[in-house]
């Protein structure tokens, strides 16, 4: 017994390792043939990966300086650490927690008014039978896109002067006292989420307009068959067939959270409407690039990216629960 | 086509320069084998520092140092970005400069990063040490937390900026005299408000408008109460060597309180705070304005361009009224030092050539170049003034715009004469200068102070959300959102609670050790 | 009464017309088949019955009722797709149920009509399933399940089978012709395929270009085609057709003399085309034939019978031979033989025929 063990244990330990060398082999020559093989497909996946790596993954290194006391000329490396000092710092202060729940209310407005606007549009749109006054239509729904913050913010404030404005004018049609729209805080977010949908609606609803051309006409000929109206045909067959594409861009909304088109912001607020109108983007834009804090300013950005990303989360799976639709 | 006038312009300028024989004899070098130095120069005027500008030229030919362009990121939207990009690359070249640069290099000098040039100053800069013995304070404003100097500023010459305008055609037309006090202007601004000084039946005037909606608290100096210590908006002052922020003093809560009421009684534009850039253009030209605090040479400007559209136009500065306690003084000025100018980085291998040169720019012949451009060329010298050649005042373009296009009147370190701005000054704004320099109206100002690393981060814990919170509710008061006289204790409490004092205690700290207090 | 009856129907898209006046009518529980290669309109004259398509021109009536200004959902027609067009997003169950449930009818009703109906279609443990999670067939069933709960007077039917693979086709095809059996409503089936023309039809349109060529039940079709378009289409292989004039006793092709019993007497030299169908030929020489050489070029063997494919001249022909069990022997093939009473007539220049099969 003892004696055929120990005789075969040289015997078996050397096949082993034959075999484990074997496979070594065996798996490198197949490495070695994959890549030789298909190779222009590594080539053409090669631009996406180093992109993500430059652009995306190599900043994030710069992420640590949330954590340092930030010296331009030290350079990350050579600035000291500190702790959550910053993110005390930011919680500490009343105007970034205000910041921070202005960040919330705006975008959950937004979300509740801003993203079914281009849905309604494209279901719209979908609606029109004449082709001249469809693309007309679209074109000027598109056209605000395309226009820069500067200018939008320029009409808003004109449209809302309380002496000129188009809208102070109709308020004096009913003979209400002109109000001086954009000092008041509580007028800030309807305004701001106006503009956006204004600006954004019919650029977003192409998306919308997509989904609904990719539905197979025959369900609708079927249906009108079965004997649908236009009605029902929108409620039974376009939203159901478009629903995939809408928890899609719902949950990339809600990613997008706590970025509230800030530029827009900085033209449109005031000190005096700052209560309602300063987000976690203009508190960083104020304390970092106009301060020069660029540590705290990270520390902000990088508190909002974890929001965004527990948000996403959270809604990428809720989504996959119930709809079977998700980002991945 | 302009490339080629200014190959043609150097061209001229190195034959004339041959020509002038107090530079011919060399006696402007500053090196004895030509030197190369580079430099990152970012401002908002050209893209870099030129080596072709006739200004550089005859700097290169007169002392034998030449500046080669190494600006990094020339296509940064701000000054204050691209130095940030110089900083960050690790690399600078022979000499830092441009627009907005004393606070970086105030704070990287005390690092390493640039070269301290008091001693430097002292043995090889005779001219610029004359200057800093003749305006007395200034070195220690742009000095560092470290009592070093880092760097040479541009150094503006000309003491006002902005000036209090009214419509004299209007106070003719409703038969007032320009109001010499706080009551009379008030009454003034009712008139213009109630008896239709425009004539078209309409009550549409607007007495108090701005371009600048900081603008709008400038009247609360009528009421003894300041706006600002220096040409910065909401700027710390100093009382008798005690810094204070002007917010928080109890002439502030006055002004403000009788602000809040001009604002509500219509005497102030009711959009000031979004009608933005164009204001003045709009009212002006709408024949709908009458009162503004604006720069004399701009705003003296409309007088021409509105002769023809606006009926009797005449838009005039005057003396600004009394206070209420019958005070009279001009709250804004030039600031006497900018944040503009240059440094010595410590990659440089000849700080003492390069400080020699930078002294060249502080000499007669060098401040003229500075100032003016190439002699013969772009101006003559008239009885021993420099006065510009008909190429240049009678383009039909800004002279300021044509001094930058040949790198004269460019950010480097270097004394202002104010003959350069004088000479293409209107009438109308030289008059108003004038009336100006009748009275002692100027205040002394808050230059600044240079930060130790722990100051400087109690005053960046507070003073933004501090300079936040003042600003709401600034605004608010004058929209009539709260009382500023209920408001007050609370405010000041507030202002406290967010840390005033920690600011101010630091500010004084830098400010005693600057300036000696 | 409920039959569909269609009168010089035309449809014009702007200045491009693709239906012809087109004049049919399908008798009440009838199954009528549109055939007709792409293009030919078979698609559009069914979408005119269901409403999908405006009538350009003619009148359409369905069980008497004139529909042309009569919304589709009031024709009382079903239609099944090409595509099935299943909701996919709604369970088995509720694509049946669609069309009752806009019709408000009430619940129970529903269940009952959708229980009755998956149980004739075998479709009873699928109803919770969506659509993703069916094979074709099962799809399939789903949408002829949506058109049979409705109980309409008409089934439509696009094409329906076009989606499967042939054993599914197969099988779907007898399924369908067992339904219509025991269901007996009015159809009309448009296909491209001859084959699920002639196994489905009673009565078989074939089209061509916005015309109707030939309406008659299967078998008339195959033995008695009007001209060469139907003889072409309908038979696979397609019957061949061969340039010749008329002699005495038949016809000249190639140099060759056909045999043709009963060929018209006195059109001597009168241009023809002379049709043969694959299947009629033999390889051995009997008494009423006439020999033709081919140059055969592929033997395709499909079990007992085989096509030959070959030319006669430069006329390309294909031939289908029983092969008794072997094919070695069939690549041999250098003449074939044409018996001289299963020969078709058309004229060259109309392509009508001259005369049908000899009976």
């Amino acid at each position: 017994m003892s004696d055929e063990h120990t005789a075969s244990i040289p015997k078996t330990e050397k096949s082993n390792v034959e075999v484990r060398h074997d496979r070594r082999n065996e798996r490198l020559t197949w490495l070695i043939d994959h890549f030789k093989r298909e190779w222009q497909i590594y080539v053409m996946l090669a631009p996406a990966i180093i992109w993500f790596l430059l652009f995306l993954y190599k900043p994030m290194y710069g992420l640590q300086i949330a954590f340092k006391d930030y010296s331009i000329f030290r350079g990350i490396d050579g600035s000291p650490w500190v702790g959550w000092e910053h993110f005390g710092t930011l919680f500490g202060s009343d105007q970034f927690v205000r910041a921070v729940w202005n960040t919330i209310k705006i975008s959950a407005l937004n979300l509740l008014f801003g993203f079914p606007a281009p849905i309604i549009l494209a279901l719209m749109f979908n609606e029109i039978l004449n082709a001249t006054f469809k693309k007309t239509a679209q074109t000027i729904v598109y056209l605000p896109h395309f226009i820069s913050s500067v200018i939008i913010a320029g009409i808003v404030i004109t449209a809302f002067s309380p002496s000129a404005g188009i809208v102070n004018t109709i308020i004096g049609w009913f003979g209400f006292e002109p109000i001086y729209f954009l000092t008041k805080p509580e007028w800030f977010r309807p305004i701001f989420i106006g503009t956006g949908i204004w600006q954004e609606a019919g650029f977003g609803s192409i998306v919308f307009l997509a989904a609904i051309a990719g539905v197979n006409p025959s369900l609708y000929e079927s249906a009108v068959v079965d004997g649908a109206n236009r009605w029902q045909m929108m409620w039974k067959i376009t939203i159901p067939s478009i629903m995939p594409t809408i928890l899609i861009m719902l949950i990339i909304r809600i990613g997008n959270i706590m970025e509230v088109s800030f530029e827009l912001i900085i033209l449109l607020y005031q000190p005096a409407t700052y209560a309602t109108a300063d987000v976690v983007n203009t508190f960083i834009y104020r304390q970092g690039i106009q301060g020069g804090q660029y540590d705290i300013a990270a520390a902000a950005g990088l508190f909002n990216a974890v929001v965004a990303f527990v948000l996403v989360m959270t809604a990428n799976s809720i989504s996959k629960r119930f709809s079977r639709t998700s980002l991945w | 086509m302009r490339k080629l006038t200014l190959v043609a312009a150097a061209f001229a300028t190195s034959t004339l320069t041959g020509a002038l024989p107090a530079i011919a004899d060399g006696h402007l070098k500053v090196v004895d084998e030509p030197l190369e130095l580079t430099v990152h120069f970012h401002w908002r005027r050209s893209k870099g520092y030129i080596e072709d500008w006739p200004v550089e030229k005859a700097a290169c030919d007169w002392t034998g140092v030449c500046l080669k362009d190494a600006t990094v990121g020339k296509n940064a939207s701000t000054s204050s970005e691209a130095m940030n990009l110089l900083i960050a690359s690790g690399s600078l070249p022979d000499i830092v400069g441009g627009e907005r640069v004393r606070q970086p290099i105030n704070e990287y000098g005390p690092q390493g990063a640039f070269i301290p040039l008091n001693d430097l100053i002292d043995e090889h800069a005779p001219n610029i040490k004359a200057w800093f013995n003749e305006h007395p304070g200034l070195m220690e404003a742009i000095s560092s937390w470290d009592g070093n100097m880092y760097y040479i500023p541009y150094l503006p010459d000309g003491k006002y900026a902005r000036a209090w305008f009214i419509r004299q055609d209007w106070l003719d037309k409703l038969g007032l005299e320009q109001p010499n006090n706080i009551e009379e202007l008030e009454q003034v601004l009712i008139a213009f408000r109630d008896q239709d000084p425009n004539g078209n039946g309409q009550k549409d005037e607007i007495p108090y408008f701005n371009r600048n909606w900081e603008e709008t608290l400038r009247p609360i100096n009528f009421w003894d109460a300041r706006t600002s210590g220096s040409d910065t908006y909401h700027d710390f002052m100093v009382v008798d060597g005690r810094l204070q922020h002007p917010y928080a003093t109890e002439n502030f809560r006055e002004g403000l309180k009788n602000l809040a009421r001009w604002y509500a009684e219509g005497l102030i534009d009711p959009e000031i705070y979004t009608r933005g850039s164009s204001a003045r253009d709009y009212l002006l030209s709408e024949n709908l304005g009458g009162f503004t605090h604006d720069w004399f040479a701009s705003t003296s400007g409309y007088n021409i361009s509105l002769k023809d559209t606006v009926e009797g136009f005449n838009f005039i500065p005057f003396l600004p009224p009394e206070s209420i306690s019958g005070q009279r003084f001009q709250e804004h000025r030039r600031i006497p030092i900018k944040p503009d100018g240059w440094a010595i980085s410590h990659t440089n291998q000849d700080p003492i050539a390069t400080i020699k040169y930078f002294d060249f720019w502080f000499t007669e012949e060098g401040a003229l170049l500075a100032n003016f451009g190439i002699e013969g060329d772009h101006y003559e010298m008239i009885d021993g003034e420099p006065v510009y050649t008909d190429k240049i005042l009678g383009s039909g373009r800004a002279v300021n715009s044509q001094m930058y296009e040949i790198g004269a009147q460019a950010f480097r370190g270097y004394p202002q004469d104010y003959r350069y701005e004088w000479q293409w000054t209107r009438e109308s704004a030289r008059k108003g200068i004038e009336l100006y320099d009748t009275e002692d109206l100027l205040l002394d100002q808050f230059l600044g102070v240079a930060f130790k690393q722990e100051e400087q981060e109690v005053y960046d814990k507070y003073w933004p959300n501090l300079q936040t919170y003042m600003l709401e509710r600034i605004q608010a008061w004058v929209l009539g959102n709260g009382d500023i006289e209920a408001d007050w204790d609370e405010y000041v409490a507030q202002l406290e609670n967010r840390g005033l004092n920690d600011v101010l205690g630091v500010m004084q700290a830098a400010y005693d050790r600057q300036y000696g207090g | 009464m409920s039959g569909v009856s269609i009168e010089s129907v035309f449809k014009r898209y702007g200045a491009v017309q693709v239906v012809h006046g087109v004049d049919l009518t399908v008798e009440e529980k009838e199954f009528v088949v549109l055939v007709g290669p792409s293009g030919c309109g078979k698609s559009t004259t069914l979408r005119m019955i269901a409403g999908l398509e405006e009538i350009s021109d003619g009148e359409i009536a369905i069980d008497g009722r004139v529909v042309n200004r009569i919304a589709p959902k009031d024709r009382d027609v079903a239609m099944v797709f090409q595509n099935y067009a299943l909701y996919p997003h709604l369970n088995v169950a509720e694509n049946m149920a669609f069309g009752l449930r806009i019709r408000r009818m009430p619940k129970d009703e529903v269940k009952k009509q959708i229980t009755e109906v998956a149980e004739i279609l075998g479709l009873t443990e699928y109803l919770e399933r969506r659509p993703a999670d069916l094979s074709g067939g099962q799809r399939q069933r789903v949408a002829m399940g949506r058109a049979i709960v409705r109980h309409p007077k008409v089934f439509l039917f696009d094409e329906p089978l076009s989606n499967l693979d042939a054993k599914l086709r197969t099988q779907m095809r007898a399924e369908i012709r067992r339904l219509h059996n025991r269901l007996g409503v009015t159809s009309v089936y448009v296909t491209h395929d001859q084959v699920e023309a002639m196994t489905l039809a009673d009565r078989i349109v074939v089209m061509n270009d916005g015309n109707i060529e030939q309406v008659g039940t299967p078998m008339e079709l195959f033995n008695n085609p009007v001209n060469t378009f139907v003889a072409g289409f309908l038979g696979s292989p397609p019957m061949n057709q061969i340039q010749g004039t008329l002699t005495d006793q038949g016809a000249q092709i190639g140099g060759h003399e056909l045999r043709i019993l009963g060929a018209a007497s006195g059109q001597t030299g009168r241009d023809v085309v002379v049709g043969i169908r694959p299947e009629h030929i033999s390889l051995e020489a009997g008494p009423e034939t006439s020999p033709l050489p081919i140059a055969l070029d592929l033997v395709e063997p499909l079990g007992s019978e085989a096509l030959l494919h070959g030319s006669f001249g430069d006329t390309p022909m294909v031939l289908k031979v029983d092969t008794h069990g072997d094919v070695a022997h069939l690549s041999g093939v250098s003449e074939i033989h044409v018996p001289a009473d299963l020969v078709y007539l058309f004229d060259a220049e109309t392509g009508g025929a001259i005369r049908g099969q000899a009976n």
